[in-house]
């Protein structure tokens, strides 16, 4: 069994506990990731993997928990959306109070330096997997926000985004588009913003302590 | 009990208020703008016994607004007080000139405790200082802003933009006439 290495990147994925599994013994307590590890053995074993990812998918696609930090105007849509007329618990969806609790980090609107730096630290104590729904034209390229000194144009410099939601504001129906998009590349196994971040979190800390003055933030918000 | 919303009584410069800050403090240039609404530019050392006045002896107790204005080409700032009588529901805006290179004026927090806040955000936006108010240079809406205050009109939104928002390839901002143009097709539109 390798052990955790404290001093490694804790982003850097190589140094996550493996299980090394001796020739002959049967595996027992897997991680999740490493689930089918000493499986090479059982026939057909791509295709029971497959099947377990596609598993697994399916029940991450059907429990969303959007975090509630409403960064914009469009805040206000999800209000509507939350409740009876375009309920989204119909899809699974809910909300969640605190970032440890939720898996889907809504960017709703315009999102200035400021409040860039508490996103960025909400965004990184969230659990893995999470995935970001960027909502209204601030984000893609800085909307009627685009000449202002104080607010980001392109989101996905800072922050890795699954799925962009154009308009100024998008209605709710947008916004349960925007959710149908996001819950079928979770079932395909696309939606790896989460997983991109980590693997260049170097590049994203570089742009995000460009336009943050006052880096104090940790290494990386666990 | 003064009446000055009077239409009238504002028209023939004879509101009570107006007539007696004449007779104290001189024959400074008075604009009535709209019928509750009157403008009174006062210089810079007169501020505080005007509005200590004004506090103090007339119905306008309320300082409702308290903002500035950047005269760039005069190389001077305006400071505007919008005070407030609500018995009679009528204001007076009170105008002081700052010079733009020694920008200071005195506070009113001693007159208005809620001052403080718009004085630290002038502070802040247009770099005037008030001596003896507190939380002067504490950081109100900007976070380690390290340019000139962005308020001022000297500062080059755009530039500075440029210089520290990227955009997104291919969504750069578009000359709207030519866009215009081209889109219905017809030359010179909007000329």
């Amino acid at each position: 069994m390798k052990k955790f290495n404290g001093t490694d990147k804790p982003w850097d994925l190589t140094s996550l506990p493996t299980t090394e599994v001796p020739k002959g013994s049967v595996p027992h307590a897997p991680t999740d990731d490493q689930c089918f590890l000493g499986s090479e053995n059982i026939p057909e074993a791509p295709k029971l993997q497959e099947a377990v990812a596609t598993i697994k998918n399916w029940f991450r696609a059907s429990s969303l928990n959007v975090l509630a930090f409403g960064t914009g105007c469009g805040a206000i849509e999800l209000r509507p959306l939350s409740t009876s007329r375009f309920d989204m618990s119909r899809f699974g969806i809910t909300g969640a109070p605190t970032p440890r609790q939720s898996n889907v980090f809504i960017i709703s609107g315009y999102l200035s330096t400021k409040t860039l730096k508490r996103a960025i630290r909400s965004y990184e104590q969230m659990p893995n997997p999470k995935w970001v729904v960027a909502l209204g034209s601030c984000t893609i390229n800085g909307g009627m926000y685009w000449d202002s000194y104080n607010t980001i144009k392109v989101l996905d410099l800072y922050m890795p985004v699954d799925v962009y939601i154009s308009g100024c504001m998008p209605r709710p129906e947008a916004l349960l588009a925007g959710f149908d998009y996001l819950m079928t590349d979770i079932k395909k196994g696309e939606a790896n913003g989460w997983h991109h971040y980590l693997e260049n979190l170097n590049w994203y800390r570089e742009n995000q302590k460009q336009v943050i003055n006052d880096w104090d933030l940790p290494e990386y918000s666990w | 009990m003064f009446k000055i919303n009077d239409k009238t009584q504002w028209d023939d410069g004879s509101g009570q208020v107006i007539d007696e800050l004449k007779a104290r403090f001189g024959d400074h240039p008075v604009h009535f703008q709209r019928d509750d609404l009157a403008r009174v530019q006062i210089p810079q050392k007169d501020l505080l016994p005007v509005l200590s006045w004004l506090r103090g002896d007339t119905p306008f107790v309320q300082l409702t607004h308290m903002t500035a204005i950047d005269w760039m080409e005069e190389g001077e700032f305006e400071l505007v007080y919008l005070v407030t009588a609500p018995t009679l529901l009528t204001s007076l805006m009170i105008c002081i000139r700052v010079d733009r290179e020694k920008a200071q004026a005195e506070t009113v927090f001693n007159l208005w405790l809620h001052a403080e806040t718009y004085e630290q955000e002038i502070n802040e936006m247009f770099g005037i200082d008030f001596p003896g108010s507190p939380r002067q240079g504490v950081p109100f809406i900007l976070e380690a802003w390290k340019d000139i205050p962005p308020m001022r009109r000297d500062f080059d939104t755009v530039e500075y933009c440029a210089r520290t928002h990227p955009e997104r390839p291919g969504r750069e901002h578009q000359d709207t006439r030519k866009y215009v143009g081209r889109k219905f097709g017809e030359k010179g539109f909007l000329k």
